[in-house]
């Protein structure tokens, strides 16, 4: 690879991360102008502008750019930038910038009014640096790329969970984070040096590529590297066991502060899961298996042990934060079912029926919608001399706030998974998909009892879920207040949640069109051809 | 689209807007919600009417239809909205689908899960009847409800939509949806406006059906898979087509094919069973339902016992026996038809040993939901039919038992059979109510009661009758019965017959003197004893229109039966082959 090349490589990419640009600029904005001014509305609305200005620039790179499916359907030769560009602009880079830019907007309307007014500024430029990073992730081409966007994430979280709250448990959940955090990204970088061990490049393209070659005789040291890699995300998406700070560190942070940890982690985990391991790879029979077959054991454990450790510890807690970080767990462990039946999925038939990755993807989205919008019920509800701390703190809230009453009601039923909400629909694809391994083929029928057993303990686990999210609804409805609440939603909360409510709504009662755009940032065919000879070409260059 | 079409949706989208409009009004309008409320139910009703009006038009051709029949015998709801439906095919061919309607929810893969809904002679019964129930429970409610007056008649009416669309859904998936979507109303109702133990009945109801639906799931999602990979990848949400698709290729005689559908079966039956065996519910899953009843207010028992517990029934006959007649058959008869000779006896029992009137009534459910799955699963046209009449008078009079009960405690604030006595003489109107509905209840020839009794004794003696067994189910169902009578006259005894002993009027509130029934109350009451007794004397047209789909199960059952029978007398290896086809057409 030549200068010029380098040079245009680079050019290409600029014009790819435009908004994210842009939202570190308005980071750099807000870093030093919060030393000059202390005022939370105008920095709030700086960073609500900036996001705006993102997804405008968003928009405009989408017209104009055509992602690399849309390039390949149009017959254009695309190997050559899959196998250099460190980004890339596909279907699932827009779809994930989406979910992080009005993820980001909710997160900054809910802390709007719980973030002091001296730390407004740097607040929220962390929050938009950590939204430019979920972006970044979803586009990464490139190991070292992908790294540096999963840094881009947790390094605002560390600043970002202690600039909320100052006191004892704050400092001991942003400290017990931010080492742990630390320890898994050794360990994903320990994974990932395997990786580039194993085939001698950094692109994850050329490198599920040159994985795909002998999907069957790979060697040990891809085992060390998935699990390695596995590990390290775990932390992120909260999968047991490495799931054990979470209820601590929720729970220590301010409510808002949490949230953060309940989508923004989580949703880069899972993107970077489906990246690195080639679930949205087409170039041959390593959907999802990149680095071995051991890929769906070893999802199917995690799933098995997420859920049931989730939902049975979320069951004794008594304190809502705490109660909705085993929730996560859970909710984690659901979409680890979609990860574990995807490669089978496209083994077994032609035309992959829905489930599986695409499955996870809108579970993310579903998940986030809902759980966010539980914590902004929270935000929202919590004054400093009044925190909403355990669940009796709820009790009577619709007599008080009909309102919002109803909303937290919303919220709640969709994570027990009851119809017409998101959650019912994301569960029913996950189901769906882990119940679509057919069985009929003779050497797959073990192995399709296994996703079936699989479905089961979800389905169990679901209705374990709803006992403890039930007590929340019980206490709101059922109940009278024992202190009443009298905080006045203030509108930047309100609209936070509104937003919520529409998306777990929304696709609750027409999931349609957000499981075609999962499924084209899936499934769509990244060209069979890219991956035959240019590989070589490039090595060589 | 046609009038019925364009009615049904009506029907179903009525109280949910109603309900939704009601719950925004906030609470202090309670005098407009209710007559909103009164009005939603009543339009509901009288659209129902005319939709039953205008299916019983179509009695003779169906029957005609039912008795030419050559193909695979499956469901044919007629007024389905969107219908025909169409698949397309490789090439832009298009095809016509019967079994389907052109309206898509949710396309996944080859499949599409369908806004599929529509009557037939099953549903068409059991959907009046949830119409039917709609207005008394309204009225009920009128004095009894005083607090959060907009959520209550809101939560009313969204589970009014949700019952009816259990019952006229033709899509797997929609049908699940409604199922489930049932329980959040319900346990709000319970919940909020219920009697002590409220909360905790209402969680106890809320997670067994949740946990009983969730398994159910699996078990829908499973015919649908087995289906999928056995017929071509056609992935279908329909009812009829899984019908019809299972039954096709059960007769296929190959041994490698029986066996993957033997299997399949088993575990459909039994994630089935799961869902449905809570709702009905069955004995050993039953416990959550005489505390839910007790529990909750009046029109929450009407709803709970009217129509959701034949959900349970309706479930086994639409899915549960149609999907999986072999091992209905093999496991389900007996397993079911023990389940349901012990629950007769064991709720009769317990029912008569309750000093709540209430308890007494749920009890009585158990028991009388027993004898309707006994019926049903005696898998012979007498006893399926004989189900479905119970199931429709099951609810009419055990919902007035309830209003009666309900209306009483409003006056005096206790249940208590011990409280009461000579009561007959007080509330004249009250006693001859109850006396009436009791009778019904029972089952006195010329009532509602006696036609599904006899008929569901029938089908279960026959059946075992026709296999040289002693028909030990039948003589312990009649025996069922005759519990009944002994429970039911000896409270009607206690409460309202005998010398005077009124209980002592509640003092601390605000209260009329105690009158006898109201106008209002008897506009709930009176229309439900006529119904009693027009179904108890001329059920004929109502046989009529449910004979052509009981004969739809009946012709699958009696193939499973044909099917063991072979299986049993040529050995294992060798399996009928009726009709000697391949593939589902």
């Amino acid at each position: 690879m030549n200068g010029s090349d380098v040079a245009v490589s680079l050019g290409g990419v600029f014009s790819l991360i435009v908004p994210e640009i842009l939202l570190l600029v308005v980071a750099c904005v807000l870093f030093v102008g919060s030393t000059i001014r202390a005022n939370r509305n105008l920095w709030g609305g700086v960073a609500v502008f900036g996001l705006f200005l993102a997804a405008y620039a968003l928009w405009l790179t989408a017209a104009k750019v055509p992602t690399i499916e849309a390039r390949a359907e149009n017959g254009e030769n695309i190997s050559t930038m899959l196998f250099t560009s460190s980004i890339l602009q596909t279907r699932l880079s827009l779809l994930v910038s989406a979910i992080a830019l009005v993820g980001g907007l909710v997160l900054v309307l809910f802390s709007w009014n719980e973030v002091p007014d001296q730390h407004a500024g740097e607040y929220h430029a962390c929050l938009l640096l950590s939204v430019a990073g979920l972006m970044v992730t979803g586009a990464a081409n490139d190991l070292i790329t992908l790294f540096l966007a999963l840094e881009l994430i947790s390094i605002p979280t560390y600043v970002l969970l202690y600039l909320l709250r100052h006191d004892r448990a704050a400092q001991e959940a942003s400290a017990k984070y931010f080492l742990l955090s630390i320890f898994s990204s050794g360990l994903l970088l320990f994974g990932f040096s395997y990786m580039y061990g194993m085939t001698g490049t950094t692109n994850i393209a050329a490198l599920l590529d040159a994985l795909a070659r002998d999907p069957n005789r790979l060697p040990a040291l891809a085992l060390v590297a998935l699990v390695m890699v596995v590990a390290g995300m775990g932390f992120k998406i909260t999968a047991v066991p490495f799931h054990f700070y979470a209820p601590d560190v929720y729970q220590g942070s301010a409510p808002a502060g949490a949230a953060f940890l309940a989508f923004m982690p989580k949703a880069a985990g899972f993107v970077a899961l489906l990246l690195v391991l080639g679930y949205t790879w087409i170039g041959g029979p390593v959907r999802g298996l990149a680095l071995g077959p051991q890929v769906p054991i070893l999802f199917l454990i995690l799933a098995a042990l997420t859920m049931c450790v989730g939902n049975v510890l979320a069951i004794l807690q008594d304190n809502v934060k705490r109660m909705l970080a085993y929730s996560s767990v859970a909710h984690a462990g659901y979409m680890l079912i979609g990860l574990a039946v995807a490669p089978d999925l496209s083994y077994s038939t032609g035309k992959p029926i829905t489930g599986g990755a695409e499955a996870v993807l809108f579970y993310l989205v579903a998940y986030s919608a809902m759980t966010l919008g539980a914590f902004a019920v929270i935000t929202l509800l919590s004054t400093p001399e009044r925190p909403v701390e355990t669940v009796d703190d709820l009790a009577g809230l619709s007599s008080s706030h009909p309102g919002v009453a109803i909303l937290m009601a919303l919220f709640l039923f969709s994570l027990i998974g009851i119809p017409l909400t998101a959650g019912f629909a994301g569960k029913f694809l996950i189901f769906f998909g882990a119940l679509a391994i057919p069985a009929d083929q003779v050497q797959l029928s073990e192995h399709a009892l296994w996703f079936w057993r699989l479905a089961l303990i979800g389905a169990v686990n679901a209705a374990i879920g709803a006992w403890y999210y039930l007590r929340i609804v019980s206490a709101m409805y059922l109940r009278t207040p024992i202190k009443p609440i009298e905080q006045h939603p203030s509108w930047p909360g309100v609209t936070a949640m509104l937003i919520c409510a529409a998306v777990t709504l929304g696709l609750g009662v027409y999931p349609w069109p957000m499981v075609k755009a999962a499924r084209a940032a899936i499934l769509s065919e990244r060209s069979t051809d890219a991956r035959t000879e240019p590989l070589a070409k490039t090595r060589n260059d | 689209m046609d009038l019925p079409r364009l009615e049904l949706l009506i029907i179903l989208a009525l109280p949910l807007v109603a309900g939704i409009v009601v719950g925004l009004m906030g609470p202090q309008r309670g005098r407009a919600i209710r007559w909103i409320a009164a009005a939603t139910t009543a339009a509901t009703l009288l659209l129902t009417l005319h939709v039953a009006a205008q299916f019983m038009r179509f009695n003779t051709p169906r029957a005609a239809q039912a008795e030419k029949r050559v193909d695979t015998p499956t469901f044919r709801p007629l007024f389905v909205p969107g219908a025909p439906g169409v698949t397309l095919h490789e090439g832009n061919i298009r095809e016509e689908n019967p079994h389907g309607t052109s309206w898509n929810l949710l396309p996944l893969g080859p499949g599409n899960i369908q806004f599929f809904i529509g009557i037939d002679g099953i549903n068409l019964w059991l959907v009046v009847l949830t119409a039917v129930l709609g207005v008394p429970v309204v009225l009920v409610s009128w004095n009894h409800i005083s607090v959060r007056v907009n959520e209550f008649y809101a939560w009313l009416l969204i589970l009014q939509t949700a019952m009816l669309g259990i019952f006229l859904s033709f899509d797997i998936i929609l049908f699940y949806v409604f199922f489930e979507l049932s329980l959040v109303p319900l346990f709000f109702l319970i919940g909020i406006w219920g009697g002590p133990e409220r909360r905790y009945a209402a969680g106890k109801f809320f997670i067994y059906t949740l946990t009983g639906s969730l398994i159910t799931l699996l078990g829908v999602l499973g015919v649908v898979f087995a289906c999928y990979t056995k017929n071509n990848n056609e992935l279908t949400f329909s009812i009829p087509r899984l019908v019809e698709i299972v039954h096709a290729r059960l007769r296929i005689p190959n041994e490698e094919e029986r066996q993957f559908w033997a299997n399949v079966q088993l575990w459909v039956f039994l994630a089935l069973t799961a869902g449905f065996a809570v709702k009905v519910p069955l004995v050993p899953f039953h416990t959550w339902l005489p505390l839910a009843h007790v529990e909750a207010p009046t029109a929450g028992s009407i709803d709970l016992a009217g129509v959701l517990l034949k959900v349970g029934a309706y479930g086994f006959l639409r899915l549960c026996v149609p999907l999986a007649p072999d091992v209905s058959l093999n496991l389900g008869l007996p397993l079911v038809s023990t389940l349901a000779v012990v629950g007769i006896i064991y709720g009769a029992l317990c029912a008569y040993a309750q000093d709540d009137i209430k308890r007494l009534v749920a009890y009585s459910s158990v028991s009388h939901l027993g004898l309707c799955m006994l019926g049903m699963f005696a898998l012979n046209s007498a006893g399926i039919s004989g189900s479905i009449m119970q199931m429709i008078n099951h609810g009419l009079s055990t919902s007035g038992l309830f209003l009666i009960v309900g209306m009483l405690y409003e006056r005096y604030h206790t249940r208590k059979i011990s409280d009461y006595g000579g009561m007959a003489a007080r509330l004249p109107l009250f006693g001859v109510f109850m006396t009436f509905i009791c009778m019904s209840s029972i089952g006195l020839p010329g009532l509602n009661g006696f036609i599904g009794e006899l008929l569901s004794l029938m089908g279960v003696f026959e059946q075992q009758w026709q296999r040289d067994q002693f028909p030990i189910y039948a003589v312990i169902g009649a025996f069922g019965m005759f519990l009944g009578a002994w429970y039911l006259m000896t409270m009607l005894r206690r409460v309202f017959f005998g010398p005077l002993k009124e209980p002592p009027v509640p003092e601390h509130e605000q209260h009329d003197p105690i009158t006898d029934l109201t106008g209002r109350e008897l506009t709930a009451l009176v229309p439900l004893a006529i119904l009693c007794v027009v179904v108890g004397l001329y059920p004929q047209p109502m046989l009529d229109t449910m004979r052509p789909d009981v004969k739809v199960i009946e012709d699958i059952a009696g193939n499973a039966r044909k099917r063991v029978v072979l299986a049993a007398q040529r050995g294992p290896a060798v399996v009928e082959n009726d009709r000697g086809e391949g593939a589902a057409p």
